[in-house]
Order: structure tokens, then C-alpha cells, then sequence
């Protein structure tokens, strides 16, 4: 896959991403509206905490995804080596990350979440990895 | 310049304000300091919000309070209140602090007390520094500068009427006794149940030198009934559970925690002790184990045999022990002013002596059949409950013990043909089991409860104690003979044998008329009660509620005047229970004149009521009836 055809992916992924996590956050703004117990109540903080942190990760990655889609065009592809790894592992963190909350969400443990979360920490590795190397080929000589 | 301005005032949004002085260092009050394990409340929040939540809403948590403009009911902002012995009361908030000025309730402890009517007795001003209660009353403790003893305003909030009543009259006292001072009463003995793991720390045993010069250091592991309280000392708790892995091993296999106790998990026995350890009437069992918790708070801890670090009064099982025979010869009002003469509980507060004998809890054969507390109650309100939290806390019951459903875990086979059981209609009150098996016989905080031991009506134990049995609580035209004919017909009790007027006259009126103060604060009540109201009518009621509003006792007097308030046309009636005799007897008349405006033509004659055929009442046995009431003394242990 070349360069231009990363970028493509990348925005395609990031606008769809954007919409989707945009919708989330409209949901929960009708779920505070509309007072449901099950998102509201005392007892369900855990599972507002998650799908807030869900909704808000799946935001910032869908706009993280945009940006870098921008920055590769801005970038001679010779800079940005690992570029399918980066991508993929982008594209993985960005499903984990919001994935994990949103599932660690739908049944807890009272103050733990359920075992969804699990996957935030695979996500956060994963992203890691993807910033790291995004960061080192913005970095390096033209 | 413009953003060094913001910057500033934006600090000025963030910076506290004056720092608050730490919890150790606060003179003049006890302190709450979480020491033995004990982790506190504020620990528990982050991982159990709903819990907290709930518990967070109840009156256990605001049982003992520190004195903030925030936690007090009443107002401080220059009140005077008049209704206090001597002087009138004046309360101030000067900033946050609460003060109130008033006569030394110690003055007579002291013998600084007048001889002659003119001199006055000392004014003092102090700082109101902790409250007890929320939920019914709100009572102000202030510092009295010796260390940390407090001493007690001598008015208190009464919530439901939104106003302040003198001490005496919050309590059932008898009239004329020598003003009540409660200096040192919070640190040698609200603190045992009204903090968690309290400690009083005073010098020498609470009672055993004038209050004076007693020295305290009284402290608690937190204000008010917190999680550790049913739930044991949390600190392992919580360092065990720092681990995510440890904690998703828990939720994943189901069992429980070791490190913390879940009193729903325990045994019926064990976890009704639980609330046992402060809803029950006991005494330590030596001097030894009271110096013990004097420094330490006391011994049990959730998940303990109760019994083996104190006294349970039970007159039913213990009455001929060395150590019951000791406290009535220090006290023979021990049992008393607690109990019926049958061992039944009539004092509020100590539900788990009551429950532990009943029978759905001695007869149980198994532990799933076993009654406990939590077969009614929830310390936390659950997700499936949709009342309100303030309507939830008011007494805490689960959603499946709000109706019969409570009695039905186990009496299932009674709910298919209700009516074959009750003889009642099925949506009547008559059929409702809590009034027949749990009625309002137990008395505190100026109104009566449904006793907590679970019981059948028995014409025969109302005879023997002098308590107003169920039946006749409800049908209050009614006599004893008439009850004791039903319950033989209906369900082959044997009749007791029965005096004349015991045959002739209502029950309610001779419990009303003669009996003590505790059974005419029942009957009054009763009297105020819409079941019973509309078993029995209204238009013969007012009279004889209006006789009570002179009574001596002033709690008496409050329930008559609530229960009058019930009645058509007295809604807007207003009584003083607290006012001078005069006063209360004008208004006496008032209550009278409302009810001859408002009764529906001339009452019928009904012999059983001594309302004559001519709708007068039978002065002749009303007097005499009157002139044989039970003056004995009645206090109770509220």
C-alpha cells in the first residue's frame, strides 16, 4: 500500500470514527437528558465514567486518525518507515481504547468495570507504539 | 497587566479558605480519628459508590454530627427560644460558629442553684460543637471547656414540627421531677452506638465522680453508624484490594471477601447481631469489660457472637441470672422500663431483643427459614427499589417487605386465600399481617412503633401485661370480651377470664382512662390512626383526646394533640402541649367547642363508649374510671 493510500485510509477512518463516537456522545447527552436511571443512578457511576472515556477516546483517536491521514501527505513517505505496523496498530488502538471502556461499561463491579477494560491496556500499548513511531519520522531529516 | 490581574483571580477562585484546624488538634469536643484498623467511611466511596450512595442518604450516617450552619436543622440566626427551664435560650451563629446562651443546666449538680425565686442562675455562653440525630429530633451538645465533656442545650428540634421543645418534653417523663442536666451523657454513652468504634477515654467510670470534674479524651473512628460499623474495621480491607488482580478474582468466582465482613453473608443468627450490637438492650457484663472499652471502644466487631462480650437483657431467658439480679438490685426499673411484664420489648431502639423472640426466629429450623433483620431491611437501597432515598431511609425497609410480601418467604400457603387466614376483606387493613403480628405496642421519640417481636393477638397476654393487643388497637369501640369471642371463633383461642368492665367497656378507653402513661401514649396514637379511625368512626373520638391534653405527661399530651389534628374540623387546631396548664386548658375547651361545631348532629348512644342514650357522656364512669388510672412512674429507656 502506498503512501497516498495509507493517508485515504486513514481519513476514511478518521471521519467515519468521528461520526460514530459524535453519535455515541448524543446518545449519552439523551441518556443525562432523560434522566435513565441506568446511565444516571448512583449505583451505574461506573458505567458513566466508561462510556464518557469511551465516547471521549473514540473522539480524540477519530481526530488523531484525520490528522495523521493530513500529516503523511505533508510527509515524504521515505520518513515514515514501519508505516503498515503504524497504521494498523493505529487503527487497532483506536478500536481497543474506546472499545474496552464502552465494554468495561455495560457490566461492572460496582467501583471496577467489566472485563472489557481489559482491552484499554492493549490499546494504550498499541497506540504508544503507533505515536512513537509517527513522532521519530516526523522528526527525521527530509 | 490585564493578565497578571486574571491570573490573580484566578488564584483567588482556586487558593482555600482559612485552613481548617486537623481533627487532632480540635479541642473541646471529641474527635474523630479512624485508629485499630479502621479506615473510615471516605475510603469505602471510590469503589462502592452506590453503596455509599445509599448510605450516604440514611439517618445512620447523620446520627452524630459535627455542629456546622450546614448540619444543624435549626436556625442559630439570633433565636430565642423560650421554651427552656428558666431564662429563654439565645442561639447566634457568629460566622460559622454556633453558640447559645442560656442557664447552666449543671448549676443544681453544683449546688449553685438559688434557694429563693429571685436570684437567677448562672448564664453561660457556649459553642455548640455536635448534634445527635436528624431523622425525628435534632438534639445540640455544646463544649463545656472541661476537656472534651459535652453538655447539652436544654431545648431540642423537634423536625416534624419545625420547632424547639424543652429536653423533658421530648422524652416520656414523669411530670415534677428536678430539671434534667445530660453534661457527660455523650461521652459516656451516646458514643458507644452513635459513632463508629467510639471510645470514651473518660478518667474514671461515667457516673462513678461528679460529671465536673471528670476528664475525657473521647474520640471515634468516624461520626455517626459508618460502613465499618456493620462491616468491620476496613483497612485490610482495603490494602488487600489495592491488587486489580486480586479484585477481579473475587468478582469473577462470586465468593467473598475475607478481608472485610458482608454482613448479608453471615448466618441469620450472626448478621442480626449486626444491628444487634446497637438496636438492643445490654449491659456490660463486668467493670473489667467496661474499662476496656472505655479505652479501646467496644470489643465486638461484625461476625462476633455478641453475647460473648456483653449482657443481653432478655427477661425471657435470663431473668434469674446473677447478673440480671444484680442490675434490678442497682436498678429496679431495669427491666421495667424497657419491657412488658411478659419480657416483651416497649421501648423503641431495641428491635433485636424483640425479633430474637419471636418465633420465626427461635422456632426456625433452618437457617433459610431463619428471620432475621435483613429478611425486612436493606442498610442499602437496591437498584430495583424506585422510591426515593428520603422516603427508603425512613425506616429502610427492602421493597419485598413493604406490604405482606415480608411474611410471605415464608407463609406463602397464608397469601392464596388471605381471607380464610384474616377473616378481614383481602384489601383491607385487617388483612394487612403487620397489624395483627407486629402492632404499634412499642413507644419512643414521642410516637409509637410496631413491636419487633413478631406475636398473635392474645386476650389473655393483654390481660396478664396490660398491653393493648392488636385487635383492640384497631377496633377501638370495641371490649376485650368481644375480641376474646372472635379470636375463640376464629381461631380456637381459649377465652381468659375477664372482669366486668373488661366486658362492657371499649378496651381503649380503659387502657385511655386508667392505664399508665406508656399505655395511654398507645391508645392516643391508636386513636390518630387512620385504619383504626375507620374501623371504628370518628365522631365519639375528639372527646376523649381532649381529656389527654391535660394530661401530666407531656408526651401524652403531644401524641393527643397530633391524633386530635387527624380528625375532621381539628386540622388547623392549634395545642401547645408545652405551655403553661392554663394555656393548654383554654385550648382544651377550643377543642371541645370545635367538635360540638362540627359533629354530624347528636352522637348515638353506644354503652361500650359511655356515651348514653341521650348522647351524653357517662361522667360517673369516666371519673371513676379516671380516679383508678395507673399513676405509677413511667420512664423509658428511649
Amino acid at each position: 500500500m502506498t503512501a497516498p493510500e495509507y493517508s485515504r485510509r486513514h481519513l476514511r477512518f478518521g471521519w467515519w470514527s468521528l461520526l460514530l463516537f459524535a453519535t455515541l456522545g448524543l446518545l449519552l447527552e439523551s441518556l443525562q437528558g432523560f434522566k435513565v436511571r441506568a446511565y444516571l443512578d448512583v449505583s451505574n457511576e461506573t458505567r458513566r465514567l466508561m462510556w464518557t472515556l469511551a465516547h471521549a477516546h473514540g473522539t480524540l483517536l477519530a481526530l488523531v486518525h484525520v490528522i495523521f491521514g493530513l500529516t503523511m501527505r505533508a510527509t515524504p513517505p521515505t520518513v515514515m518507515p514501519h508505516l503498515h505496523l503504524i497504521s494498523s496498530s493505529l487503527i487497532a488502538a483506536s478500536v481497543l481504547l474506546p472499545g474496552g471502556f464502552f465494554l468495561g461499561g455495560i457490566a461492572f463491579y460496582s467501583g471496577d468495570p467489566g472485563l472489557g477494560i481489559l482491552l484499554v491496556p492493549i490499546g494504550g500499548v498499541l497506540l504508544l507504539f503507533a505515536v512513537f513511531w509517527i513522532a521519530r519520522g516526523s522528526s527525521a531529516r527530509r | 497587566m490585564v493578565a497578571f490581574a486574571a491570573g490573580l483571580g484566578g488564584l483567588a477562585l482556586v487558593a482555600p479558605g482559612p485552613a481548617a484546624l486537623p481533627e487532632q488538634r480540635v479541642a473541646g469536643r471529641p474527635v474523630q480519628v479512624p485508629s485499630d484498623g479502621y479506615a473510615s467511611s471516605s475510603s469505602c466511596r471510590a469503589c462502592h459508590p452506590g453503596q455509599y450512595a445509599s448510605w450516604h442518604g440514611s439517618y445512620h450516617r447523620t446520627m452524630t454530627q459535627v455542629a456546622t450552619p450546614e448540619t444543624v436543622a435549626a436556625s442559630f440566626d439570633g433565636v430565642i427560644v423560650d421554651n427552656v427551664p428558666g431564662s429563654p435560650m439565645l442561639l447566634e451563629q457568629r460566622g460559622r460558629r454556633l453558640s447559645a446562651v442560656f442557664d447552666d443546666p449543671d448549676d443544681e449538680v453544683k449546688g449553685l442553684a438559688p434557694e429563693s425565686d429571685s436570684a437567677r442562675p448562672r448564664r453561660i455562653d457556649r459553642q455548640v460543637v455536635m448534634t445527635t440525630g436528624s431523622h425525628n429530633q435534632q438534639i445540640y451538645w455544646y463544649a463545656t471547656g472541661n476537656s472534651r465533656v459535652l453538655g447539652q442545650l436544654p431545648a431540642i428540634w423537634l423536625t416534624a414540627d419545625r420547632r424547639w421543645i424543652p429536653r423533658r418534653a421530648a422524652v416520656m417523663h414523669p411530670p415534677g421531677q428536678s430539671p434534667m442536666s445530660e453534661t457527660g451523657s455523650w461521652n459516656g454513652v451516646c458514643v458507644a452506638c452513635h459513632t463508629t468504634n467510639g471510645q470514651p477515654q473518660l478518667d474514671t467510670p461515667f457516673g462513678s465522680q461528679p460529671i465536673l470534674t471528670q476528664v475525657a479524651d473521647t474520640r471515634a473512628a468516624e461520626f455517626g453508624i459508618s460502613c465499618e460499623a456493620c462491616h468491620g474495621p476496613g483497612e485490610p480491607h482495603l490494602h488487600a484490594n489495592r491488587s486489580p488482580l486480586r479484585r477481579y478474582v473475587l468478582h469473577l468466582i462470586g465468593r467473598g471477601d475475607s478481608t472485610v465482613v458482608q454482613p448479608m453473608r453471615l448466618n441469620p443468627r450472626l448478621s442480626s447481631q449486626v444491628c444487634g450490637q446497637c438496636h438492643s438492650f445490654w449491659e456490660f457484663s463486668n467493670p473489667q469489660s467496661e474499662r476496656r472499652a472505655n479505652a479501646h471502644g467496644l470489643p465486638y466487631r461484625p461476625g462476633d457472637e455478641l453475647a460473648e462480650t456483653r449482657f443481653i437483657v432478655q427477661p425471657t431467658k435470663n431473668l434469674g441470672s446473677p447478673a440480671m439480679q444484680a442490675f434490678l438490685a442497682a436498678d429496679p426499673g431495669f427491666i421495667r422500663d424497657i419491657f412488658w411484664s411478659d419480657g416483651m420489648v416497649r421501648a423503641t431502639g431495641r428491635e433485636y431483643n424483640g425479633m430474637i423472640d419471636s418465633p420465626c426466629y427461635r422456632n426456625a429450623a433452618t437457617d433459610a427459614r431463619t428471620m432475621s433483620c435483613f429478611s425486612c431491611h436493606t442498610m442499602h437501597k437496591t437498584s430495583d427499589d424506585a422510591r426515593m432515598i428520603g422516603e427508603w431511609a425512613d425506616d429502610q425497609l427492602a421493597p419485598r417487605a413493604v406490604g405482606n410480601q415480608a411474611c410471605l418467604q415464608c407463609h406463602a400457603r397464608t397469601i392464596q386465600d388471605v381471607t380464610a387466614h384474616t377473616k378481614h376483606r383481602a384489601d383491607s387493613a385487617g388483612s394487612s399481617c403487620y397489624n395483627c403480628h407486629m402492632p404499634y405496642t412499642t413507644y419512643g421519640l414521642l410516637k409509637t412503633i410496631r413491636s419487633h417481636q413478631i406475636s398473635s393477638p392474645s386476650v389473655r397476654a393483654t390481660v396478664d401485661t396490660g398491653r393493648p393487643d392488636a385487635c383492640n388497637l384497631c377496633h377501638l369501640d370495641k371490649t376485650l370480651a368481644w375480641t376474646a369471642d372472635y379470636l375463640e371463633k376464629w381461631y380456637a383461642t381459649a377465652k381468659p377470664r375477664l372482669g366486668d368492665e373488661e366486658q362492657s367497656v371499649a378496651a381503649s378507653l380503659l387502657w385511655l382512662l386508667s392505664g399508665d402513661a406508656g399505655q395511654r401514649a398507645i391508645v392516643a396514637q391508636s386513636l390518630g390512626w387512620a385504619p383504626a379511625q375507620q374501623a371504628s368512626g370518628t365522631g365519639w373520638i375528639a372527646p376523649y383526646l381532649a381529656l389527654f391534653l391535660d394530661d401530666p405527661y407531656d408526651a401524652v399530651r403531644y401524641i393527643a394533640s397530633r391524633s386530635l389534628k387527624t380528625l375532621p374540623g381539628f386540622q388547623a387546631f392549634a395545642f401547645d402541649y408545652v405551655a403553661p396548664q392554663t394555656t393548654r386548658a383554654a385550648q382544651r375547651i377550643q377543642a371541645m367547642q370545635i367538635w360540638r361545631a362540627t359533629r354530624d348532629g347528636r352522637i348515638p348512644g353506644r354503652a361500650q363508649l359511655l356515651i348514653n342514650a341521650d348522647g351524653s357522656f357517662n361522667a360517673e364512669v369516666i371519673n371513676r374510671l379516671s380516679r383508678e388510672r395507673n399513676n405509677r412512674r413511667v420512664v423509658y429507656r428511649e
